[in-house]
C-alpha cells in the first residue's frame, strides 16, 4: 500500500556512497518535503547544489550521546517535522573493527532508534542491514527467507556478530505501536566506492578462492538498494525485507567479469595469505569475516519485499 | 576457461545425437549459463559423457516404463536406494536423459553432508542436484521440475545386502510436496545395484572422519582397503519406472495436516516400489546379465 503523504526524512551516514546516492534521489523525489543529512564529516562539497529549503547538513557523531540528543532537540529536527529516519551510518570497511567500530554499528544504532521512539515524531525507522546476518551454514536451501536463522554463533567475528546485533536491536522495536521499523536485508551491493565484503574481494589484486568451492551469489546495484529504500519510505510497511539484485552466478563468473585475477587456494592457507594480502595493501577483504560467504551460496528469498514493498531489481551491477 | 576444457571433452566424448538431445534439456538460466543451484549445462554434459561409461557398458542398464514419466510439468520420482553409495540415482538420471523423448534433467535430492564437503558438493550443484532441504523441494517443484527422491533416505542405502531388496520404511515429505504441489509421483524400482556393491558392515567412525555418517565395508575392502572397497561389481542394472500415482486428485491439501494419512500415502508408495522389484527380480535372468 503507497502512502500519498509528504515525508520528511533524516538520513544518518549521508556522506557515504549510498547515503549520498540516496539524498539525491530523495531530493528530486517530489513526495520527500525535507532532508536532513547527517554524518560526523564536515558538509562536503556534493551537496552544495541543494537548496536549502529542502536539504539540510548537520555534523552528528553517533557515538555521542550528547551529539544525538542535540541532533533530536534541534529546531530543524522539530520544525522540518522529520517522520522517517533511515539509518546508514555504518562502519562497512572489512577492517573497521574494534572499539570504534562496535560504538557506531551497535551502540548508535541502539542510540538512535531509542531516542527515535523517545521524540514521538519518527513514526518510521529504516535500517539498512545486510545477507550476512544470516547463518551461513553448506545445508541451507538455496534461498533464505525472513525467518532463516541468523548467526548468533559466538565464535563469529565481530564484524558479523555487530551486525547481527544491530538488526535484532531494529528488530525487538517492531512491535512498537507508534514507529514503524524496517529492516532491509541487502544482498551484496557492488559499485564504485561501496565498503561490503563482496566489493573488497572483487577489488584484491588477486582474489583467491576456497578451492573445492564455488557458491552462487547475487551482486545488487547501488541504484537498486537506495530505489529499495525509497519504497520503504513510501510505503505503508514494517517488517524485514531481503532485498536481491538482478545478478546471480558462482562466484568465479564474478571475478571474471570483473577482470579479477583469481586463484584456488586450500582452505587453510586463506588466513596466512589473507593477511600478507592486507600487510602489502594488495586487499581490504577480511577472510575470517568473509570465510563462509567464500564457501557457501547465501541467496536470499525476494518474495516478500516482491509482494509488499512491490520491489524488483532493475540494474545489472557494472563491472571492470 | 574450465568451461572451454570441459566442452572439449563432451565435444570428444559425445556423439552429436547426444549433443543434440542434451541441448533440448531446458534449465533454469539466470542469465550467466547457471540456474539458482549451480547447474550449468557444459557440466551436466560432461557428467553425462562420463556417466554413459558406465551405464552403457558397465551397469548396462535397461528399464521399462520410461513413457510413464511426463515429459513436462513438475514430477516426483520416488525410488529405493542401494548399492553402498549413490550410483542408482546416477544411473536413473542417465536413463531419463537417454531414454525420455524430449529428454529431461532429474534432479536428484542428496544428503545433506555432500555440501560441505569441497568439490563433491560442487560438483553435485553443477551437474544438477540438490541438497535435502523442503525449500530446496519447494523451488523445484515450483520451476515445474522433475525431481528424484528416495524417501527410504541413508538407512536404505546402507542396508546390509543380508536385507537386500527390502526398503527401508519412506519418510513422508515428499508425499506432502505431492499434495501441496500437485504433483505427481513415479514409483521407481532398482534392481541390480544391491549387488555392485554388498555391505557387510557400516563403519561409522571411519564415516565420521569423512564427514559421511558411516564407511560402507564391502567384500572389496579385503582386497586393496578403502581403495578398492568402492569398486562396483559389473551387476546389470533393471530400472522399472510405475505408473503415475495422483494422491493430490483425491486428496486435499489440508491432508498433509494428518500424519497418519500421509505415511499411509507413503508407505501405499513404497509397497508399489517393492511390487516392481519383485517384478525386476522375476524378470532378470542373472545378476549380472
Amino acid at each position: 500500500m503507497s502512502s500519498t503523504k509528504t515525508h520528511n526524512v533524516l538520513i544518518t551516514g549521508v556522506t557515504s556512497t549510498l547515503g549520498r546516492q540516496l539524498a539525491r534521489l530523495l531530493y528530486y523525489d517530489k513526495r520527500i518535503g525535507f532532508i536532513l543529512g547527517v554524518a560526523i564529516d564536515d558538509r562536503p562539497f556534493y551537496f552544495d547544489d541543494f537548496s536549502s529549503s529542502r536539504f539540510h547538513y548537520m555534523r552528528v557523531d553517533l557515538t555521542k550521546p550528547r551529539q544525538v540528543n542535540n541532533l533530536f532537540y534541534s529546531d530543524i529536527f522539530k520544525d522540518m517535522n522529520i517522520d522517517t529516519v533511515i539509518h546508514m551510518a555504518f562502519l562497512n570497511k572489512p577492517s573497521d573493527v574494534g572499539p570504534k567500530s562496535h560504538e557506531l554499528n551497535v551502540v548508535g544504532t541502539k542510540m538512535l532508534i531509542d531516542k527515535c521512539l523517545e521524540t514521538g515524531q519518527v513514526t518510521k525507522f529504516i535500517f539498512k542491514s545486510s545477507h550476512l546476518v544470516y547463518k551461513i551454514r553448506p545445508h541451507n536451501p538455496v534461498m533464505q527467507d525472513e525467518e532463516a536463522d541468523l548467526n548468533f554463533d559466538k565464535d563469529a567475528p565481530q564484524w558479523i556478530r555487530d551486525r547481527v546485533d544491530a538488526d535484532m536491536i531494529c528488530r525487538a522495536k517492531m512491535d512498537n505501536p507508534h514507529m514503524n521499523v524496517v529492516v532491509l536485508r541487502f544482498s551484496n551491493i557492488v559499485g564504485r566506492n561501496i565498503h561490503s565484503l563482496m566489493n573488497a574481494y572483487l577489488s584484491s589484486k588477486v582474489a583467491f578462492t576456497v578451492m573445492g568451492f564455488d557458491p552462487m551469489v547475487n551482486l545488487i546495484h547501488p541504484r537498486d538498494a537506495i530505489y529499495a529504500i525509497q519504497l520503504a519510505i513510501h510505503k505503508n510497511v514494517k517488517g524485514v525485507f531481503n532485498i536481491v539484485g538482478r545478478d546471480t552466478a558462482p562466484l568465479h563468473v564474478f571475478l571474471d567479469l570483473n577482470k579479477t585475477k583469481r586463484r584456488a587456494l586450500p582452505e587453510p592457507l586463506h588466513k596466512v595469505v589473507n593477511s600478507w594480502q592486507k600487510k602489502i595493501g594488495a586487499t581490504d577483504f577480511d577472510f575470517e569475516s568473509g570465510r563462509d560467504l567464500l564457501k557457501y551460496a547465501v541467496l536470499l528469498d525476494p518474495t516478500k519485499a516482491e509482494k509488499v514493498l512491490g520491489y524488483r531489481p532493475r540494474h545489472h551491477v557494472e563491472f571492470g | 576457461m574450465a568451461s572451454k576444457r570441459l566442452e572439449e571433452f563432451w565435444e570428444a566424448t559425445l556423439t552429436p545425437e547426444e549433443r543434440e538431445r542434451l541441448d533440448q534439456i531446458k534449465i533454469n538460466d539466470l542469465g550467466f549459463g547457471y540456474d539458482i543451484f549451480g547447474l550449468n549445462k557444459d557440466w551436466m554434459k560432461t557428467a553425462y559423457a562420463i556417466v554413459k561409461l558406465f551405464y552403457e557398458k558397465y551397469f548396462r542398464v535397461e528399464s521399462k516404463g520410461i513413457e510413464n514419466i511426463p515429459t513436462e510439468g513438475r514430477v516426483i520420482l520416488a525410488a529405493n536406494h542401494s548399492g553402498g553409495i549413490p550410483i542408482d540415482g546416477a544411473m536413473i538420471i542417465m536413463d531419463v536423459a537417454t531414454k525420455l523423448n524430449p529428454p529431461r534433467l532429474v534432479r536428484a535430492i542428496v544428503d545433506n553432508f555432500a555440501a560441505a564437503m569441497p568439490f563433491v558438493g560442487l560438483f553435485f550443484y553443477r551437474v544438477g542436484q540438490v541438497i535435502g532441504h523442503r525449500k530446496n523441494f519447494e523451488v523445484l517443484l515450483q520451476n515445474d521440475e522433475a525431481i528424484l527422491v528416495f524417501p527410504g533416505g541413508t538407512k536404505d542405502i546402507g542396508r546390509l545386502f543380508k536385507d537386500r531388496y527390502k526398503p527401508a520404511k519412506f519418510n513422508v515429505g515428499f508425499i506432502e510436496l505431492s499434495l501441496l504441489y500437485k504433483a505427481p509421483i513415479i514409483p521407481v524400482a532398482v534392481v541390480g545395484a544391491e549387488e555392485q556393491l554388498p555391505v557387510i558392515y557400516k563403519w561409522v567412525k571411519l564415516g565420521q572422519i569423512f564427514g559421511s555418517p558411516y564407511f560402507p565395508v564391502t567384500p572389496q575392502f579385503f582386497l586393496g582397503g578403502p581403495l578398492t572397497n568402492f569398486l562396483p561389481f559389473p551387476s546389470k542394472y533393471h530400472i522399472y519406472y510405475g505408473e503415475p500415482l495422483e494422491y493430490y486428485k483425491y486428496f486435499s491439501e489440508d491432508t498433509v495436516e494428518n500424519p497418519e494419512m500421509v505415511q499411509t500415502l507413503a508407505d501405499d508408495v513404497r509397497s508399489k516400489v517393492v511390487e516392481l522389484i519383485q517384478r525386476g527380480l522375476k524378470e532378470r535372468k542373472g545378476v549380472f546379465y
